[in-house]
Parts: structure tokens; C-alpha cells; sequence
């Protein structure tokens, strides 16, 4: 079991805000100044669907702007271009994807661009991620479709990378440079992909731990600007593992029941998995590269950690109720928001 | 603590700096619904009815068009939307956050309960009571309901507030509050007198929506007070002083005699003796004995614990009042009002039955202050009751109120009255979280809850509820997750309720199916959970996602449907797994994994995109060893059983180059002989006729037949 507040004296301060809605996705919106900060919440039944900006400056989340998708968000991503305007990427269940560009001043809705259904994905989005900077997203399915989306001049261009056509359903999708992203699956599967080498994945990993109904699903990835060789990836079981292009099919297993691992910070499905870039004393630069950096997860039975290689994972927060989806922000670290399945948002501040 | 409502109706009529009653700073415009009905336009009609209880229900219709174009759009929608009346009635999502905040509590409180059962005959010197376990319970729910103490108090306090301002309490939380005092708080009862005196005063707003109250008598007299020049020529100071002083409202009768006009710096020479006077009785009201431990700050009057300490005080204050009563200082008072309003409220200390008839508006007030002023020793739930009896008679109530009942049912000690009228006015979360309290109650009510009944089908009352309560969870998508914790503490039906939830949530979103996954491992259904995810696989599969298809039924082990599904995968495989669109089936194949067992009959996919692997190798730089590996492939392909007879024939025409290898002959006579032998059962099984022809050259049978011949006969001569 996870222990509690073994690495952070003092316990960060929590903040519940329930919501009279349900919340699919939550995510910080990159920030505009120091006084401002910006959430941007996916709500959904039993109010219409819409995306909310809110203002969590004096921790009384207030509606700031909103916009209503055709259905229910699936995948929601903030980014920022390189004109540094804030860009909300949401993918929704209907298989429509919409790109929305914030005021850079009070982060009011400004403009959309939207793929519509069908042309896209068939059935829903299961992943949109956007590349750091530019306005390029890639969006995958369970349809087994892999799709660039970039935004050119007013208009969003679809570009077709692959499409299984149903022998493989894609779950998470992550860029890990401007030619490269990594998606992940059934199985514990995961796919690296070169915009340079088309036609298909340029490498596949599967988890070969998994035997019998130990398997899995892929539910998120992150990548290290600083590691880009190396995917972060929780699924099914606990599961979080990392996957080093350099050894192929060798993986580092950092939680997860059933998969070996020394330590597991919970026991069903993980369902966010984010480099925690928040940590007091040590400098990234002093890692071996070869080690894996902590990493914040939530999960199905209501845990907030961070987990870290070959370490007891620090547990943040244990809800009676799953953790959707969190969010740290990037600016300011300590601060962590996460959406809960009983219709409320916390909102963490670590000392 | 007694407070009166923000109320936004008056704002405007009591503005600026001689607000007396606080109001919330925005009026409460007209109430919008909006509806998601999800339509393309036009809709060409909205219709509006009456649905149950206060829900309208609203039917639109699109035009429907003659051309058809619009395909498999939807022609309209009906939609039911609830209408909240605004004021006490407590809205949807507050009430779904009242059932997810009461899981954990109810779900402590069962364990304990388990615990208690497996220790009980074990004596333990560090027993707890129950009803502690039922109390830090029923605290816990009473905080969700909503804490009418937490509106903060203004910087600079308004002398003539003669109410605070708190948030507008509700009935559910007043139910609560008072089964709480007689089921759950067994410390509580022997100040229980005490304890409803709190409970009026917290509550007696709420009577107020269906009779005249005191507190909407203070309320209406604090909207006068800023229109009053000489307020104790008013008779209605001093009617609701008395009426306050009848129900124990202390800090506030202090707080109106304070407002006297002898008190005022240019009144006070001329009027000493009346001024001392109203001084006298604010003192005495004051120092009024109560039969409690403590009192919250900012309350009145002085506590006693022990009974006779009281009794003693008691006697002694009542004393005081006597000799005030029979002073001779009266007769110097020349403020009629004044001299009546204080000799009246003496009456109401002394008891004085008439004085508090007239003071109080409903029977209730006048029980509370019977408990205060004329029996303060009222024990027993029979002897309440019978004085509750004689205060209906002397002021019977003009019209009824949910609480009401309730307040009968339990000084009648009627479990079932009770339970009845938690359910007609709380609804069935009520009930079932209601039961805890009720069963700590008393043994006869623990017997009457928990006794299996022939009527009920065998299950106690207690857990029907909970089974009403979970049925209700279980209808929202928002809180179907939550039926679960309620489910499982049914001993006789709840497991079988249980597994039908799990059984008919929809499966299509991953997410969903996961959380219903993760329920059935925490409560070991595995056979659920594998039927759901057998349900889930061919959902997928008829879907056209044939990985997430056949991963759900590996996840489920259903060897059946694998293999089933594996026949018709293999129809496209015929086709497709060319050199080209080997891309596409990797991802399949990786997915099947390594484990034969899992993959059912799909297990031929992976042995022959090895097969393939290797020929098109061959194909490419023709050396032996790579050579020999396809054959070794293609034996092994030959020899699984998961290999469909149709593709033998494919199989072995795609390798006649590895047949007829030029250096020397790749299989051995018994590996020949193998393939002879599957090539004469092929030609047997041509003559059935629901054998399948492969798509390939009429004469490659024969080819294939020649090639094996020839390499047999290479082999034997190899071999000597």
C-alpha cells in the first residue's frame, strides 16, 4: 500500500468544489499572467455538454465562458500556439474534433475549427493530443484510424497516417517530437510512429508480462520533453510502465498488480498518467537517464499518487469515488486539478 | 440558534443603512430551464404537458421531410424536466450529492456493524456502544444536509438585528435532526426537554410556510422595527417578547427589552424606576436555569447538570421572579405598556398556562414551552406524549405539515407512522439511511425492522427499503454506481439485484464497461464479469472493431466465440494478408499474444504470418537455412488442428518452391508423407458437398500431389 506524505512534510492543501455536473475531463489552461488562472472543465449530463473556463483565483470556480460540442466530450487537451494564444483541442464521442482558441487576456472563447463526424473517425475519439507550440493535433480511435489534424490559416486539414480498419482500436496517443507520437491500445500495446516513415508503426511493444487475463488497456502516455525516447504509459490493473525505444521490448514496470512490480499505487484502471515536474530537491539533470521520473497517476479506486521507480508511491488523495482525469500545471507544478466521478473537481496545492 | 432566512423578495423596501433584515444582494429573477433536446432544426412543433409529480414534459417534433435525405435522423424527442419550486425544495444535484456523500458513512457504519457481530461473543473491557457507532453515523449525514450556522456574520453588527442572518434550513435536515435526538443520542436524553427547545428554535421557520409562527411574527416585527418612533407603545413589542420568552428565544427577548426607550441617554433621568424594572426581568431571563451541559455562545440562561443542583436553582429563580412579581415598584411605573408587557412576561416564567396559550401560535410552541416553564422534568416518551396530546387540544394546528407527523409518529412511539412518514415527504434516501437510527431506537423497533416476512417475500422491512433506495440509485447514470454499497448489505435479495444491475448497464463506452468491470472484482462476480465482457466483445465485433472484438472475449476466455469468430477472420485473411497489408493484421496478431490458450482458433493467424514471413524471405534471398525455417512453419501450420482445412491447399501451393528446393529436399520422408497424408483427406473432403474451393488453378492440387511425390522420392534417397 501507498504510504502517506512520506516525501512532503507538510500535506498539500485540498480544495473540493462540487459541481452540479458531471465532469468528463479537466484541464489547466496554459497561463496568461500571474493573477489569472484558468480551468477549463468538460461538463456533461445532465446539463447540456460545454466547456466551461472557469476562474480558480479565489478557489469559487465561476463559469468564465462556455461553448456547447455536438455531444459528449471523449478527450480534452490545452496547448498553447506560438503566439503563445491558448488552444483547447476536444475530441468528442461523436467522432468530431474541435480545436478552440482562447483569448490570450481574460481567456474567452474566440474562434472554433471542427472536423465534423464521419470524416474523422467512425464512433468516437478515444485520444486527441496536441503538439507543443503548433497547432498540430493527431487523433486516434477505436475504429483503428490514426489522424493529423493541423490547422491551416482558418481551416483545420485531416491527414489520414493509418487506418486499421478495426484489427487494432487505438486508446492514448502522445507526440514525443514534431515528426513522432506514440499511441497505445489493447493488450498493453504501444505504437511508435514516424511521420517520415509512412505506412505504418515504426516499432510495437507489447507487454509479453501479461499472460492469461493479467492484459490489459492503454489509457494514457506521456513523454518527457527531456526523454524523448522514453513512453509513459497506465492502463488496466494498476498497470504504469515505461517503454524505452533503446530496449525494445523491455520494460520498466513502476506500478501495477499482477505485473511484478514491487510496489503498486492502486488496483483498477489507471486512467491519467503525466510527468510530475514538481519535486523539491532533485534536479533533473541529476538523474540517470536510464531511471525513470515520477509520475503522477489517478485511478478507478480514487487515488491521486505519484509514483516512482523502484519507490513507495506518495499518495496525494484517496476518494471514495474514481479519478477521471487530472491535470498539473505547467507553469506552476504544485498545483494539481482533478475531476472526480461524484460530480466535483479538487483542486490541489502542494507546499 | 434562531435565525431568520435571507429573504431577496424585500430588498428593496429596506434598503440602505437601516437594513434590518439581511437579504441576499441579488433578487431571484425567473427560473431557466435549459433543455439539451439535441435536434436538428427546424423543429416544427413543442409540445408541453404534465408529467408525475412537478415535471413537465416536453415533446418536440421536427418536420418530417418527403425527400428523406436526412436518412436515420430522429423525428422528435420527449424530454421530462423537473421543476424546483425555488424555496426549501432541494434541487437534483444537491440531492445527488446528499446520496454520494452518504455512501461512505453508510458503508462505515455496515462494517462496523459485521465487526460487532463476529466480536460479540467475545466480551471486550473496551466495548463501545453501538448508538456511538449510530451517532458518529447520523452526524455525519446531518452535515451533508446542509449547515444552516455557516453564513458569516456581518464586520459591523447591526444593533437592531434582532435576528441572525443564516442560510434557509430545510425539512429534510429537521427530520433528521430530530429522529437523531430520540433513536440516535442516548447521551442526549436526559436533557431531551433542552434538545427540543434547540430543535424549534433551528426549525420553526419551516412551520411557518403553512401557519402563523413566532419566528414570522419576529421576522414581520423586525421589517416595523425601522418605522417605529416609541417602540414600547407598540403592543406588538410586546406581544413578540412574550412570544419569544414563551419558546425560550432568550438572547433575543434580551436583545428586544434592550431596544426599550429608557434606556435611551435623554430618557433615562425620568424614567429610573422603569428603566430598572425592564433591567430586572432582562436579568432574570438571563439567569435562567437550564437543565443541560452547555450552551452554544451568544445563548442565554445558566446550565445545570445534575438534577437537584437544578431543582435548587430552579426554586430560587422562580423565587426571584415571585418577589419581583409582588414588588412595590410597580406602582411607580407610570409606562402602562411597559408595566403590562413585563408583568405578562412574569407570568410566562412562573408558568402561568393562560399567558402561554396566548403567547404561543401552534401546539408545538406551546409543548416547548410547557418543557421550559411549567414541567421541565418531563421524562419518558408515554408522559410526552400525553402532554403533546393536551397541547394539540388547547391549540390545535390549522393545517398540517410534513414535519408534524413526524413529530406525532415518534412521541406515539410508532415505528410504522414513522417509516410511513419518512417516506411520503423525504422519499426513499431518507428511509433507507433513516433505518439506522430507527433500529438503534429501541429493541421492539431493531424486531420489527429486521424480522423476516412471509408478505415481503421473505426479506425484513429494513432491507426492503434499502432495495427501493438502490432501485431509485440505480435509475440515474449518474448514480447507478452507487446501488452497489446498498445492494450488497441485502442479505436475501441484494446479491441477485446485484448481479441483474451489473448485467443490463450499457456496454458501448469503454470507460463505463471498465467501471462495471472494476465493481464486479470488488465484489468477485467473475461470471458477471466475464457474461458482460462476452456481451462487450461481440458488440465491438459486429461493430467492425475486430481487436477490441476478440480482446474482450481473450479478457473473458471464451474459447466459443473465438473460435467462432476466427472462422470468419479467416475469410478476409484469404484475401488480404498479402505482403502489402501485413502492417494492418500486425497490430491483430501482436494483440492475440503468445498464449495458445487465449487465443482460441485465432492462434493459426500468428503461425501463419510467421509462415509468411519466412516465404517472403525466401522469396527475397532464397538461402537454405531461411528456407528450412518455412518449412519448419509450414509443418507445424500442417499439424495444429486450429488450421482450417480450406487454407491447406493455399498453404502448400504458396510453398511448392520450398517442395521442389533445388539444392536439396527440405522435408523429410515422414514430414512428406504428413503432407501427403492432408493431401489425400483433402481430396476425400472435395466430394462433401459443403466443401469450400480455394480460389486457386484447377490443376494446383495436382501440382502440389506431383511436387510432394518427387520430394518423397529425393528424401528417401537423402536419407540411405
Amino acid at each position: 500500500m501507498a504510504i502517506t506524505g512520506g516525501a512532503f512534510p507538510e500535506r498539500p492543501q485540498i480544495h473540493r468544489l462540487p459541481q452540479p455536473h458531471y465532469i468528463d475531463a479537466v484541464r489547466w489552461l496554459p497561463q496568461l499572467s500571474a493573477f489569472d488562472r484558468f480551468a477549463v472543465l468538460a461538463l456533461s449530463s445532465p446539463s447540456p455538454p460545454q466547456i466551461y473556463s472557469l476562474d480558480p483565483q479565489t478557489l469559487t470556480l465561476a463559469p468564465q465562458s462556455s461553448w456547447a460540442p455536438p455531444s459528449r466530450v471523449s478527450s480534452l487537451r490545452t496547448s498553447r500556439t506560438q503566439t503563445h494564444q491558448p488552444l483547447i483541442a476536444a475530441g468528442t464521442v461523436s467522432g468530431s474534433l474541435h480545436v478552440i482558441f482562447a483569448n490570450a487576456v481574460d481567456a474567452s472563447m474566440e474562434s472554433e475549427l471542427s472536423v465534423p463526424e464521419k470524416d474523422l473517425h467512425a464512433g468516437p475519439v478515444s485520444c486527441v493530443d496536441v503538439m507543443d507550440g503548433a497547432a498540430e493535433c493527431v487523433s486516434v480511435g477505436e475504429d483503428g484510424r490514426v489522424n493529423l489534424v493541423s490547422v491551416s490559416g482558418s481551416r483545420l486539414g485531416v491527414r489520414r497516417v493509418f487506418d486499421s480498419e478495426g484489427l487494432v482500436s487505438y486508446t492514448a496517443a502522445k507526440w514525443a517530437s514534431p515528426t513522432e507520437f506514440v499511441t497505445g491500445g489493447y493488450g498493453f500495446g504501444l505504437q511508435w510512429w514516424d511521420q517520415r516513415r509512412p505506412g505504418g508503426a515504426v516499432s510495437q511493444f507489447k507487454a509479453n508480462w501479461a499472460q492469461g487475463t493479467t492484459s490489459g488497456i492503454v489509457h494514457s502516455i506521456d513523454i518527457h520533453p527531456s526523454r524523448k525516447h522514453t513512453c509513459l504509459a497506465g492502463g488496466s490493473l494498476g498497470t504504469v510502465f515505461a517503454w524505452d525505444i533503446r530496449w525494445q521490448q523491455q520494460p520498466i514496470i513502476l506500478s501495477g498488480i499482477g505485473t511484478g512490480a514491487t510496489h503498486s499505487a492502486c488496483e483498477s484502471e489507471v486512467w491519467e498518467v503525466q510527468y510530475d515536474r514538481y519535486s523539491k530537491s532533485t534536479n533533473i539533470g541529476n538523474i540517470s537517464s536510464s531511471r525513470i521520473l515520477p509520475a503522477m497517476i489517478c485511478s478507478e479506486d480514487g487515488i491521486l499518487a505519484v509514483v516512482e521507480q523502484d519507490e513507495e508511491p506518495i499518495e496525494l488523495l484517496a476518494e471514495p469515488c474514481a479519478i477521471n482525469s487530472f491535470d498539473i500545471d505547467r507553469e506552476n507544478p504544485s498545483e494539481v486539478i482533478c475531476s472526480l466521478e461524484w460530480e466535483s473537481v479538487v483542486i490541489l496545492t502542494r507546499p | 440558534m434562531l435565525g431568520v432566512a435571507s429573504d431577496p423578495g424585500d430588498g428593496a423596501s429596506v434598503s440602505g443603512a437601516g437594513a434590518l433584515v439581511p437579504f441576499l444582494p441579488e433578487a431571484r429573477g425567473p427560473v431557466v430551464y435549459p433543455l439539451h433536446h439535441g435536434l436538428k432544426p427546424p423543429i416544427a412543433r413543442v409540445a408541453i404537458s404534465w408529467a408525475r409529480g412537478n415535471s413537465l414534459r416536453v415533446s418536440f417534433f421536427r418536420r418530417a421531410s418527403g425527400d428523406g435525405s436526412d436518412g436515420d435522423e430522429v423525428g422528435g424527442k420527449v424530454l421530462e424536466v423537473r421543476l424546483n419550486n425555488g424555496d426549501g425544495d432541494i434541487s437534483d444535484a444537491q440531492l445527488r450529492r446528499v446520496a454520494y456523500g452518504s455512501v461512505s458513512p453508510f458503508a462505515v457504519l455496515q462494517s462496523r456493524r459485521n465487526s460487532v457481530a463476529s466480536l460479540s461473543k467475545i466480551s471486550s473491557p473496551y466495548h463501545v456502544e453501538w448508538w456511538e457507532y449510530v451517532m458518529d453515523y447520523s452526524k455525519d449525514i446531518n452535515s451533508l444536509l446542509g449547515n444552516p450556522k455557516s453564513l458569516p456574520s456581518p464586520a459591523i453588527e447591526d444593533p437592531q438585528a434582532v435576528l441572525q442572518k443564516v442560510e434557509e434550513p430545510t425539512c429534510l435536515k429537521a427530520a433528521w435532526e430530530l429522529m437523531e435526538v430520540f433513536y440516535a443520542d442516548k447521551l442526549s436524553q436526559a436533557w431531551l426537554p433542552e434538545r427540543l427547545v434547540d430543535w424549534l428554535t433551528d426549525y420553526d421557520s419551516l412551520l411557518s410556510s403553512t401557519q402563523a409562527t413566532i419566528h414570522l411574527k419576529v421576522v414581520d416585527f423586525q421589517k416595523e422595527l425601522v418605522t417605529l418612533q416609541v417602540i414600547e407603545d407598540n403592543t406588538k413589542y410586546w406581544e413578540v417578547i412574550s412570544s419569544a420568552l414563551a419558546v425560550g428565544w432568550l438572547d433575543v427577548v434580551v436583545k428586544m427589552l434592550r431596544l426599550h426607550g429608557s434606556y435611551l441617554l435623554d430618557q433615562i433621568g425620568n424614567r429610573e424606576t422603569e428603566n430598572g424594572l425592564v433591567e430586572a426581568v432582562a436579568v432574570l431571563i438571563s439567569k435562567m436555569p437550564r437543565m443541560r451541559p452547555a450552551l452554544e455562545s451568544g445563548k442565554l440562561g445558566e446550565c445545570y447538570k445534575a438534577k437537584p443542583d437544578f431543582i435548587k436553582a430552579w426554586e430560587k429563580w422562580r423565587a426571584q421572579i415571585t418577589k419581583l412579581e409582588s414588588s412595590a415598584f410597580w406602582v411607580h411605573c407610570d409606562h402602562h405598556r411597559t408595566r403590562e408587557g413585563l408583568r405578562n412576561m412574569l407570568q410566562i416564567m412562573l408558568g402561568n398556562i393562560n399567558s402561554l396559550c396566548t403567547a404561543t401560535c401552534h401546539w408545538i410552541e406551546l409543548y416547548i414551552s410547557h418543557f421550559l416553564y411549567i414541567r421541565p422534568f418531563t421524562v419518558g416518551l408515554e408522559s410526552m406524549y400525553s402532554l403533546a396530546k393536551k397541547c394539540m387540544q388547547l391549540k390545535p394546528m390549522t393545517s398540517s405539515h410534513t414535519l408534524i407527523g413526524l413529530v406525532i409518529g415518534i412521541l406515539g412511539d410508532n415505528t410504522e407512522v414513522v417509516l410511513a412518514e419518512c417516506s411520503r415527504s423525504f422519499g426513499p434516501w431518507m428511509v433507507a439511511h433513516a433505518l439506522e437510527l430507527l433500529t438503534a431506537g429501541s429493541d421492539e423497533a431493531e424486531t420489527l425492522l429486521q424480522e423476516e416476512r412471509y408478505n415481503l417475500g421473505g426479506i425484513s422491512i429494513e432491507e426492503l427499503h434499502r432495495l427501493v433506495y438502490a432501485q431509485v440509485l440505480s435509475l440515474d447514470a449518474l448514480t447507478w454506481q452507487l446501488a452497489p454499497i446498498y445492494l450488497t448489505s441485502c442479505m436475501k435479495q441484494g446479491m441477485g439485484l446485484l448481479e441483474i444491475l451489473l448485467s443490463k448497464q450499457p456496454v458501448q463506452h469503454t470507460q463505463i464497461l471498465l467501471k462495471i468491470i472494476e465493481i464486479c472484482r470488488i465484489y468477485e462476480l467473475d461470471s458477471i464479469s466475464s457474461n458482460i465482457m462476452k456481451i462487450a466483445g461481440v458488440y465491438h465485433w459486429k461493430h467492425g472493431r475486430k481487436g477490441s472484438g476478440v480482446f474482450w472475449l481473450q479478457q473473458a476466455r471464451d474459447e466459443v466465440r473465438l473460435n467462432r469468430i476466427a472462422l470468419q477472420l479467416f475469410d478476409s485473411v484469404g484475401q488480404s494478408i498479402s505482403d502489402e497489408s501485413f502492417k494492418q493484421w500486425e497490430g491483430l496478431i501482436e494483440l492475440l499474444g503468445s498464449d495458445s490458450k487465449t487465443a482460441g482458433g485465432l492462434e493459426f493467424l500468428r503461425k501463419y504470418r510467421d509462415f509468411k514471413k519466412s516465404l517472403k524471405q525466401v522469396n527475397d534471398g532464397k538461402t537454405t537455412d531461411v528456407a528450412q525455417q518455412a518449412v519448419e512453419s509450414l509443418i507445424s501450420l500442417m499439424k495444429n488442428p486450429s488450421t482450417p482445412q480450406r487454407f491447406w491447399l493455399p498453404l502448400l501451393y504458396d510453398s511448392l518452391k520450398l517442395l521442389s528446393w533445388q539444392e536439396r529436399p527440405l522435408l523429410n520422408v515422414s514430414q512428406t508423407n504428413l503432407l501427403l497424408n492432408k493431401v489425400q483427406e483433402l481430396s476425400m473432403a472435395r466430394l462433401r458437398p459443403d466443401f469450400i474451393e480455394a480460389e486457386l488453378p484447377p490443376q494446383a492440387l495436382g501440382g502440389v500431389r506431383l511436387a510432394l511425390a518427387t520430394n518423397l522420392g529425393r528424401a528417401i534417397l537423402e536419407e540411405k
